[in-house]
């Protein structure tokens, strides 16, 4: 499997959904593998997943966005980008 | 059940049983003949449920929770409301997939359901070339399938795969695993067979011989290094593993199946279950039978288990196992799972696994028979 960097563009993978759980108002990624629950920091990075920025951008505007520190953002962004690499959740370019 | 609502979701909402799954098995029908099928070998009767009674249950089952639809049978493109079963199920907002042997899925077909709003589809291969594929599915259907695969993919469709495993094909692993990736998978499912249904009664010809499993294993786990683009999952036969799997993740607590004539069931093959009485749609609420029937609270929890379980620490982690395997192979669904070696019925599994390293019986297996014909729903629209 190609190698996730910061120079990855993640897109979610053909087949997986994002949505609100109707029962407790959360974000699930839903997709073949099952029900994936995401946190609001999960959410705003997936939301962020559009094929065309990569990590290190994603990681750049969600720092200023919550006015956070750049370098400790990139290593939360990329973690949560590759275990749904892993998953085969969302794909990169 | 391998896959399903799995990973960090579900299980942080420990308060409540909530489904998250439902299974519509919405026909029996089917044009393959697999000796492993787990539909039960003695069908119910009844006559299969109509387009507006499976729209009743698509929107209680959202209204329960679900939150995923997975169309099954038999094999679902011989109901011709699949389509709008689909968009019934999208509008209800249910994430819908399609579990299917590939025949009828053309390149009309497939568009139809893509813009019904389907999300995946996972087409069934026996093998990695015609002749065994066809031999194990009792008709011809390995050419059908590689052209629906196709049909699939220029829909628009991420497409999975699932090969379900036995003696007689374990060893073309690689083979099949080529095949499969070359048809542009992205998802490969290779499941070994589980014991129920048409399978519990072939099993003599089905069970892999140790050394097979093994080696498959093996295999499989260098080629998940090795593979670019394709998802590998794999199920061992549970009956050589040493502890029992989480069957369904606990009774009654994240799935649903409805079966073709509306029976509701805890899991697919829960019907093997002596002495258990199943509610029908036609008469009840979905959220009556999954909240208050005695079928769904039968073995929901603990309090049902038996020693070794009920003093188990693991109990929490495997729910004490299968109820249908505890009454197939030890004849009380109260038993402990008897894979569990700590089960006083482990000698069963033992006793079976030993007979499979002795050979195959020389007589041929069963393969799947069709149910009787019943009348089936109108077409609709």
């Amino acid at each position: 499997m190609k190698a996730i960097d910061l120079h990855s563009r993640p897109a979610l993978a053909t087949g997986v959904r994002l949505q609100t759980d109707r029962v407790t108002g959360e974000p699930v990624l839903l997709s073949p593998e099952g029900i994936h629950v995401l946190n609001d920091t999960a959410h705003a990075i997936v939301l962020s997943c559009d094929g065309i920025r990569t990590i290190e951008e994603i990681a750049a505007a969600l720092a200023e966005e919550y006015d956070a520190p750049v370098e400790a953002l990139r290593e939360d962004v990329l973690a949560c980008l590759a275990e749904l690499h892993q998953t085969g959740r969302i794909v990169i370019s | 059940m391998p896959g399903g609502a799995s990973s960090n979701g579900p299980d942080r909402h420990l308060v409540k049983p909530r489904p998250y799954a439902l299974l519509a098995e919405i026909t029996y029908r089917c044009p393959l003949h697999c000796p492993y099928c787990s539909n039960p070998v003695q069908y119910p009767t009844g006559r299969e449920l109509e387009t507006a009674e499976w729209r009743r249950v698509i929107e209680e089952a959202a209204a329960l929770g679900v939150l995923q639809a997975g169309f099954s049978g038999g094999e679902p493109l011989l109901r011709p409301d699949l389509a709008e079963l689909v968009a019934y199920a999208r509008a209800a907002g249910l994430y819908t997939n399609l579990i299917t042997s590939g025949l009828g899925l053309d390149a009309k077909r497939a568009s139809a359901l893509r813009e019904a709003g389907l999300d995946s589809v996972q087409i069934s291969f026996q093998a990695g070339e015609a002749a065994l594929a066809d031999g194990i599915a009792g008709a011809r259907a390995h050419e059908k399938k590689i052209a629906a695969a196709q049909a699939a993919r220029e829909a628009g469709f991420a497409l999975s795969a699932n090969v379900v495993l036995h003696r007689r094909n374990i060893d073309q692993l690689a083979e099949i695993v080529a095949f499969v990736a070359s048809l542009g998978a992205t998802r490969l499912e290779l499941a070994n067979v589980q014991y129920y249904g048409w399978a519990y009664l072939n099993r003599a010809h089905l069970l892999p011989t140790r050394d097979q499993v093994i080696a498959a294993r093996e295999f499989v786990a260098g080629e998940k290094t090795r593979r670019e683009g394709m998802e590998i999952f794999y199920v061992l036969p549970d009956y050589y593993e040493e502890r029992p799997k989480p069957c369904m993740n606990g009774w009654g607590r994240r799935y649903i199946t409805v079966n073709a004539v509306g029976g509701v069931l805890p899991c697919p093959t829960a019907s093997s279950i002596p002495g258990l009485r199943f509610e029908n749609v036609r008469e009840r609420s979905l959220s009556w039978i999954w909240t208050e029937s005695e079928s769904f609270q039968k073995f929901r929890g603990e309090d049902w288990m038996r020693e070794p379980c009920r003093s188990c620490p693991e109990r929490e982690r495997d729910f004490g196992g299968c109820r249908c395997q505890a009454a197939l192979l030890t004849g009380e669904a109260e038993n402990t799972d008897p894979v569990c070696t700590l089960s006083p019925h482990r000698s069963v599994v033992d006793a079976i696994l030993q007979r499979a390293g002795a050979g195959e019986p020389s007589s041929e297996w069963t393969l799947r028979q069709n149910p009787p014909l019943s009348p089936s729903p109108a077409p609709a629209g």
